[in-house]
């Protein structure tokens, strides 16, 4: 996968630090091909970016084909553009809460939750935030998770000694905490 | 490709982290920014 960045402050206003990944899979391709995108012979979507306003109207659309490489500060002035020229008003960017305490984490080797948590973990920079600890591979961590938790179940988040399992919820408390992205529809 | 000034046709898609995604959510909130990039392995 591409990891790719846009410093631009309304993109950031979309996910913080991170952004969303979307898989458009399902039929295959049919998100790219709707805007032009599909390429039907390769059997691949283009490398190509679209940016729309908060009308729904693409404002800009380019190529750098399949092997090209995005000029991402080409295109973040060109979101700067289309933000400076839209008439109208958005509603306040929110500043999202934080993440606050101890952070610890418990994951497991083989395991694909344990997998999502660390990619989340990751994808929003928080491995100088957050203690990982591999249970798999370090025994005094099996036992402090199990003394803990009464069992070895991994992923586990501990937020200031209390601990948090499933992986869902973990990103969960991840992702709102810092990019205010996974928040309750209003 | 689609040309500039058209309206940028809705989807509805999961992102990675298990929510679902849609343009239309952004309706008269944010601009957006789509990345659309080759599919580099199949998913299982």
């Amino acid at each position: 996968m591409d990891s790719v960045y846009c410093h631009a402050n309304w993109a950031q206003s979309l996910g913080g630090i991170s952004f969303p990944l979307l898989s458009d899979f399902n039929p295959k391709g049919a998100v790219a091909a709707s805007y032009g995108l599909y390429l039907e012979q390769a059997g691949i979507t283009d490398r190509a970016t679209v940016i729309i306003d908060a009308d729904g109207y693409v404002r800009h659309i380019s190529s750098v084909t399949p092997s090209g490489e995005r000029d991402l500060a080409e295109l973040a002035g060109l979101c700067e553009e289309v933000a400076e020229g839209y008439r109208g008003d958005l509603p306040p960017v929110e500043t999202p809460p934080g993440l606050e305490g101890k952070l610890e984490l418990y994951v497991k080797s083989g395991c694909g939750f344990s997998k999502a948590v660390l990619l989340a973990r990751d994808n929003l920079h928080l491995e100088d935030r957050i203690e990982t600890h591999n249970v798999s591979e370090d025994a005094a961590a099996l036992s402090v998770l199990r003394d803990l938790t009464g069992k070895e179940q991994a992923p586990c988040l501990v937020v200031d000694g209390r601990p948090m399992l499933e992986s869902q919820d973990i990103i969960r408390h991840l992702v709102t905490r810092v990019t205010g992205w996974w928040t309750p529809e209003k | 490709m689609l040309a500039v000034g058209s309206k940028a046709p809705d989807f509805k898609l999961q992102d990675h982290f298990g929510r679902e995604v849609t343009l239309s959510q952004f309706q008269g909130k944010r601009h957006v920014m789509l990345l659309f990039y080759p599919l580099d392995f199949t998913p299982t």
